[in-house]
């Protein structure tokens, strides 16, 4: 990365373009377009800028550091994990931890409404999309298969798929007994050298299996390895340990300046632009506590998380799930299953698991403790699982609330509830019997499943109408002239697919319209 | 229930691959740090008393008679209330951390004695897990147990006592994990392979 020296800086009093407020999936990739532009950007991340190769251990409890810890209330009947699910900070966001599992999504994910007639549809589509996807993987080097078996036509992928680990093997045997297609994944985890512009040479994976508790190689694009150094070679700056607490608005309702509490203590950065990018919790949460863009009362509601369960076995041969990318082989078979008693559909992956990721859903899943935990997690080494990332429907009463209980910044925490639908019950029922289908033929035993719904969607979404959405097709807020929002919260439905790819082309997205419009809308 | 071949590493493994140059830094660092004992209680959460009774839990709920000294889950749990460590959420049925942990411990006496007329502590080994269970099931008896929910809090104390112990480079030694291994990566990653520079489970040869 650039020297943080030669970072172009600006003072709060500078008027600069736009301030961007948080570095993950949705801030960085248009923070670095922006910059492209010639715009004066400055990006505030609540977090710090890591060394991974100095600061990143292969150990679990110690990279928590990567993880929002500022609590989180759950609440619903079924209430969901964060921290370490869900959540990310410092430069990069939750990419610091994503699987950089990068299918995309489907045409027909956008329009589930108009298929289903429940959920909600897009106001863009695949199309609009898809000249951003063939982008971001040629840009972040994308490990997958030349030919992708499901979906439209795309281009190749630059990269030769990662190889598949102990978990991945199980299940592509398992699966062709089955008749199931399955693919190597499509992963942003580098097979071979890559370089990257604005960084350097970024070199292969070596299967330390350790994406989802950081990458200390730079072999995962995560962002402050692709797009944050692209975006400060084109002159943007990216100030850390900067936690956004509110706006400061005119008497027309425009953003004149963001407020944060930095090292040296409040500040207001002065702008023309805002992007919130702080993810669909946080994203709502300012906005809640500032008190604005939200005439049509949906910030905080649709809330999403997608099906995600689990079939773990155990298995004669030794796994060793800790080796390799935890999801090394794909199907999409299962995108519209002809018997489906569900709307919508999932995507099927292998998985490899960290010991203390592990341990701790066998005891919150399974509930197992005493010497029969100990017993179970003596044969760690043979274990492997299979899970789904399915869509979810929005629903009322899974939303965001402020809770009347305080942080250590004096600021409301936020209440998230979530009761997981009928769809997403019978979707992850479907799932379960034909995972624990295939466990069986692969000769697994001790064949158990975890119930789980993960990442976090919905919260400020897009739509063509201001009273039911926040922002618009090219994520304006509705109400406020000057505020674009951009992550995971704009989403309208969940998609099939792991959300980040999505996030990253929406925020490109989000920054070419926005230079189009620019001057013109105001 | 299906047991599976027990693939521990020989006793000192962790520590001799910390020495070795098979570790980076950060990890060896990590690691070496956790080996060291838990920091004492002081007993700014608990009395002595209730400190007592969390350690006769922890031992229920991770038995430990083949280690000595074992590793010392309630100390380390102790600490992370001590300090405000948490997870980065809660149920919104449970208090904050340290509120819930206090009164659940006077909660597991309350049951114990409705159960068998005596505190937790002076209980034999089958009837703790008797009391464990019951607040497992979510059915314990006792008036902590109106306001929160025994069940919640369990699984909650529960998956502290289990992200302490396999956070242990001594509990990873146990089931077999090389991970900490971290310098060179991995080459041999599928079914029954092993890497050259990856050590060998006990009862196995090169």
């Amino acid at each position: 990365m650039i020297a943080v020296k030669e970072m172009r800086r600006h003072r709060p009093r500078d008027v600069v373009d736009a301030v961007i407020i948080g570095t993950g999936a949705g801030g960085a990739p248009l923070l670095s377009r922006l910059a492209a532009a010639g715009l004066s950007v400055v990006a505030l991340e609540a977090g710090v800028q890591w060394r991974p190769d100095r600061d990143f251990a292969t150990d679990e409890a110690e990279q928590n550091k990567l993880f929002w810890m500022d609590e989180r209330l759950s609440g619903g009947g079924d209430p969901l994990a964060f921290g370490k699910n869900n959540s990310g900070i410092g430069v990069g966001g939750s990419t610091l931890h994503y699987t950089a599992y990068t299918p995309r999504p489907q045409p027909d994910d956008f329009r589930i409404r108009s298929e289903f007639g429940v959920g909600d549809d897009w106001p863009i589509g695949y199309d609009d999309l898809a000249p951003y996807f063939d982008e971001l993987e040629a840009f972040l080097g994308v490990s997958g298969p030349r030919a992708y078996p499901w979906g439209p036509k795309r281009p190749s992928y630059p990269l030769a798929p990662l190889p598949l680990n102990g978990p991945a093997q199980l299940m592509e045997r398992a699966c062709a007994e089955a008749g199931i297609l399955t693919s190597p994944a499509p992963n942003a985890a580098l097979s071979g050298s890559w370089y990257q512009p604005g960084h350097g040479w970024r070199s292969a994976c070596t299967n330390r299996g350790f994406c989802q508790a950081g990458c200390s190689t730079g072999a995962k694009a995560s962002m402050d390895v692709t797009f944050v150094p692209l975006a400060v070679a084109h002159g943007a700056e990216v100030r850390t340990q900067c936690f956004v607490t509110g706006f400061v608005r005119d008497p027309g309702g425009r953003i004149t300046g963001v407020v944060y509490t930095g090292r040296d203590g409040e500040d207001v950065q002065l702008c023309d632009h805002v992007f919130l990018c702080a993810g669909a919790v946080e994203s709502p949460r300012l906005l809640l506590i500032a008190g604005f863009a939200n005439s049509s009362g949906e910030v905080g509601r649709n809330f999403m998380a997608h099906a995600g369960v689990q079939v773990w076995g155990s298995f004669d041969q030794e796994v060793r799930p800790y080796k390799g990318i935890p999801g090394g082989l794909i199907s999409e078979d299962t995108h519209r299953p002809p018997d489906a008693d569900f709307a919508g559909g999932y995507l099927l992956q292998s998985i490899g698991v960290m010991p203390l990721a592990y341990a701790g859903e066998v005891a919150r899943g399974r509930g197992l403790w005493g010497e029969e935990l100990r017993r179970h997690m003596r044969g760690y080494n043979h274990v492997a699982g299979i899970n789904i990332l399915g869509d979810c429907l929005p629903a009322g009463g899974n939303d965001l609330t402020l809770a009347d209980e305080l942080d250590g910044r004096g600021l409301p925490k936020p209440l998230i509830r979530f009761t997981a639908g009928d769809n997403e019950k019978r979707m992850s029922r479907h799932a379960e019997k034909i995972m624990r289908g295939l466990w069986d033929i692969a000769g697994a035993s001790d064949v158990w499943s975890f119930d789980r719904y993960a990442h976090t969607i919905g919260t400020c979404r897009m739509g063509d109408d201001p009273d039911r959405a926040v922002v618009d097709a090219d994520c304006r807020a509705f109400d406020v002239p000057n505020l674009s929002i951009c992550d995971n919260s704009v989403f309208p439905s969940a998609l099939a697919a792991n959300p980040a790819l999505t996030i990253m082309a929406l925020s490109l997205r989000t920054a070419d319209r926005f230079l189009q419009t620019r001057g013109k809308r105001e | 229930m299906n047991l599976m071949p027990d693939r521990a590493y020989p006793v000192g493994t962790v520590r001799s691959l910390l020495a070795s140059d098979r570790v980076t830094p950060a990890t060896a660092d990590a690691l070496r740090r956790r080996l060291l004992r838990a920091r004492a209680p002081d007993g700014e959460v608990f009395d002595a008393e209730a400190y007592r009774t969390l350690e006769a839990v922890c031992a229920r709920l991770i038995p430990q008679p083949d280690r000595d000294p074992p590793i010392d889950v309630a100390a380390e749990l102790h600490t992370r209330l001590a300090d405000g460590i948490g997870d980065g959420w809660r149920y919104v049925d449970l208090p904050p951390d340290r509120i819930a942990y206090v009164r659940g411990i006077v909660g597991i006496d309350q049951t114990s004695a409705a159960l068998f007329g005596e505190p937790f502590i002076a209980l034999a080994g089958a009837n703790r897990d008797t009391v464990l269970r019951a607040l497992q099931a979510g059915v314990a008896d006792g008036e902590t147990w109106q306001l929160m929910k025994s069940d919640c809090f369990f699984e909650e104390l529960l998956a502290q006592v289990v992200d302490i112990y396999y956070a242990h480079p001594l509990a990873q030694e146990e089931i077999g994990y090389a991970g900490m291994a971290d310098a060179r990566g991995w080459q041999a990653i599928g079914l029954d392979a092993r890497d050259a520079h990856e050590p060998a489970p006990l009862g196995t040869s090169r």
